[in-house]
């Protein structure tokens, strides 16, 4: 195991993780999917999270994402505690401090990709007139300012999943957490996709990533890999990415 | 969050997934709408009976009492009734004396008797026999011709006036007064025609307009009285006098039918009153197994659209997912799928109502008068209302409580 990163940031991590334990009980068993996870990730950190089917890395990244709640340890983001937080106010740091990037993009097919794209600021409260132009400024982002009316269904793969990186940006979230997002693309699209990602990061975005595939974790300054629900280690693949070294 | 921007959101999502499954959707509003249109007319009947009922009896008016042999409404044993003394016209003539100046008194006796105009027969005709005071004391007047004078009823005369029903099919396209009419074996001239009342013969009432008045003197000689009791009917100058008149009059009859204190009536005061009363408790309990009975169809309704209500959540799984995911909170999730269910019910709700007024329109037309009233409607679309949120609401809650990582994995 390599020793954690050197070049991070100095200063209070966009998000911390301590002993993080998750245990699911099935039946009779007890599934252990993280068995003391430590982490910190910095602002403007590309990370790619790694590891074989069932070393935990879904679980941390739902736990990351707030989707789910350790068992036991400590997790802040942005210096808040979340692990005793109740369902409506994770709901809320979802909304406010992730943006979420699915391998299956998870758009609402019913609704046009306008709509889908202001649904977060609809949750956060925000009035009408601000959230379309947010929608609008967050699609022309990624390349579909043009498309507002079009369903999900009329898009390609690449156009939905960037719709849904549109949806992601449009909170400006502390952190991106992007889960197999090429999984679903060809590859000539997951690069095309990929390369939207490097831009964010370029952009000062906080980007984490979760993949089994190497070339796609290339993409990311550090690499996490998981194995047994434990880290297995810990590297700065790319220092030239990392964040210290970005001219603003 | 601003909770008119989840009210919107809600709203719009609720509609926009009734609108996509169209014929679902109309589907269970149709056990809305049978639910609402049965329990809508079983309200609309009961009250249209009522007034039917209210109409029908008008006649008795609410200024006048009947002192009678018998209560109209019998209750306990038979054998208390039936050894009374007879009511006769003397008792009339006295009780008229003993109230002068504050009551009227008109007796009235009656029989069925076949009436017959030239070969045509009617049977079944309640003759009555009255006195001039009757138009006074009942508040009826003719359309033809004239009521009995004092006159007839002194030198029993053999004048009769009949009820607009029988004019209509004995005398029909002639000129029915100075026209002969035979009742039971005794030759009539008819001197005046009732106004039509409507409503008669209803629940066993009175069928004015199918009556003959005749002098009571010209009755009793005709026809005796022995086996038929006189009704005294007697008119308060007020309404807010009857009481006291009733009172009044209640002690009188004891004393010319010499009952000692000790003794109980052996008499019956009948009034509009204790008539409405005895078909309010009736019918109230008829009307209560009715609702009872239509409220089932509407709880089965809202059990189909619980049912369904159960999956459109199972179906959007993953759209709820989706939503949890980028930070809706329950409440919106929950306000989703109850505006759904409310939508749903409501729009069944008014278009049972809608059937409502048309099926109420033809119960009005062919079978009593009957009319939606307002308070009505307004229960039907708060029943509909009710049923909708209750229905939805444990579907509702099903999916607010969905944990966002396995909705976002369902397939």
């Amino acid at each position: 195991m390599t020793d954690a990163p050197t070049n991070a940031k100095s200063g209070q991590p966009a998000l911390s993780l301590r002993d993080v334990v998750k245990t699911y009980v099935m039946g009779d068993q007890e599934l252990r999917a993280l068995r003391g996870v430590s982490l910190d990730v910095y602002s403007n950190e590309y990370i790619a999270i790694m590891g074989p089917s069932g070393s935990g890395k879904s679980t941390l990244m739902n736990v990351i994402g707030c989707l789910d709640t350790p068992t036991s340890g400590s997790y802040l983001l942005e210096g808040q505690p979340v692990e005793r937080m109740t369902d409506d106010e994770l709901a809320a740091i979802r909304n406010r401090r992730i943006g979420f990037v699915f391998q299956t993009f998870n758009l609402i097919a019913r609704a046009n990709i306008w709509h889908n794209v202001e649904l977060p600021l609809i949750y956060a409260g925000i009035d009408k007139n601000e959230r379309r132009a947010r929608a609008l400024h967050a699609l022309e982002r990624v390349g579909l300012g043009d498309r507002l009316d079009h369903r999900p269904n009329e898009l390609s793969g690449g156009q939905r999943q960037r719709v849904a990186i549109a949806r992601a940006l449009v909170t400006e979230p502390s952190i991106i957490l992007a889960d197999e997002p090429t999984g679903n693309l060809d590859s000539v699209t997951g690069d095309e996709i990929l390369t939207m990602f490097d831009e964010l990061h370029a952009a000062g975005q906080t980007i984490v990533l979760v993949t089994h595939e190497d070339d796609v974790a290339a993409h990311a300054h550090r690499t996490i890999r998981l194995r047994d629900g434990q880290i297995e280690s810990d590297t700065v693949v790319d220092p030239a990415l990392a964040p210290d070294r970005i001219s603003p | 969050m601003k909770w008119a921007l989840v009210l919107t959101e809600s709203a719009g999502i609720a509609l926009s997934a009734i609108l996509a499954n169209r014929v679902r959707g109309a589907l269970t509003a149709l056990g809305i709408i049978i639910g609402i249109v049965a329990v809508v007319t079983t309200m609309t009947a009961a009250n249209g009976l009522q007034n039917t009922f209210r109409k029908s009896f008008s006649s008795v008016g609410a200024d006048v009492f009947y002192v009678s042999r018998q209560p109209w409404i019998q209750q306990g044993s038979f054998f208390q009734f039936r050894n009374r003394e007879p009511m006769e016209m003397d008792d009339a003539d006295a009780l008229q004396q003993r109230i002068a100046g504050y009551g009227v008194v008109n007796p009235t006796i009656n029989l069925p008797r076949p009436v017959k105009v030239g070969s045509t027969t009617m049977s079944d005709v309640i003759v009555v026999g009255t006195t001039d005071r009757m138009s006074y004391v009942s508040d009826v007047s003719t359309d033809l011709g004239r009521f009995m004078s004092p006159f007839d009823v002194r030198f029993k005369n053999n004048v009769a006036v009949i009820g607009s029903n029988i004019r209509e099919q004995l005398f029909a396209g002639t000129m029915p007064i100075n026209n002969s009419i035979r009742i039971g074996r005794k030759d009539f001239r008819v001197i005046g025609v009732m106004e039509e009342q409507g409503g008669g013969g209803f629940l066993g009432g009175p069928n004015v307009d199918r009556q003959i008045y005749i002098p009571i003197s010209t009755f009793e000689a005709a026809y005796g009285t022995t086996n038929n009791n006189v009704d005294l009917a007697v008119k308060a100058p007020s309404q807010e006098a009857l009481l006291d008149l009733e009172y009044r009059v209640i002690g009188e009859v004891r004393r010319i039918r010499g009952l000692r204190p000790s003794e109980p009536d052996d008499f019956a005061i009948n009034k509009l009153d204790s008539l409405m009363g005895s078909y309010n408790s009736t019918m109230g309990v008829v009307v209560l197994i009715g609702l009872l009975i239509t409220g089932i169809s509407l709880f089965v309704g809202g059990v189909g659209v619980m049912n369904i209500m159960f999956v459109s959540v199972t179906e959007r799984t993953r759209e709820i997912g989706i939503r949890k995911a980028i930070g809706a909170p329950k409440r919106s999730i929950l306000l989703q799928f109850l505006l759904e269910s409310s939508f749903i019910c409501v729009a069944g709700g008014v278009i049972g109502l809608l059937v409502s007024v048309i099926v109420t329109m033809a119960i009005d037309h062919f079978v009593m008068p009957a009319g939606l009233s307002f308070p009505i409607a307004f229960i039907a679309l708060l029943v509909a209302l009710i049923t909708g949120v209750f229905s939805g609401l444990i579907p509702a809650m099903k999916a607010a409580k969905l944990d966002p990582i396995d909705a976002l994995r369902y397939e």
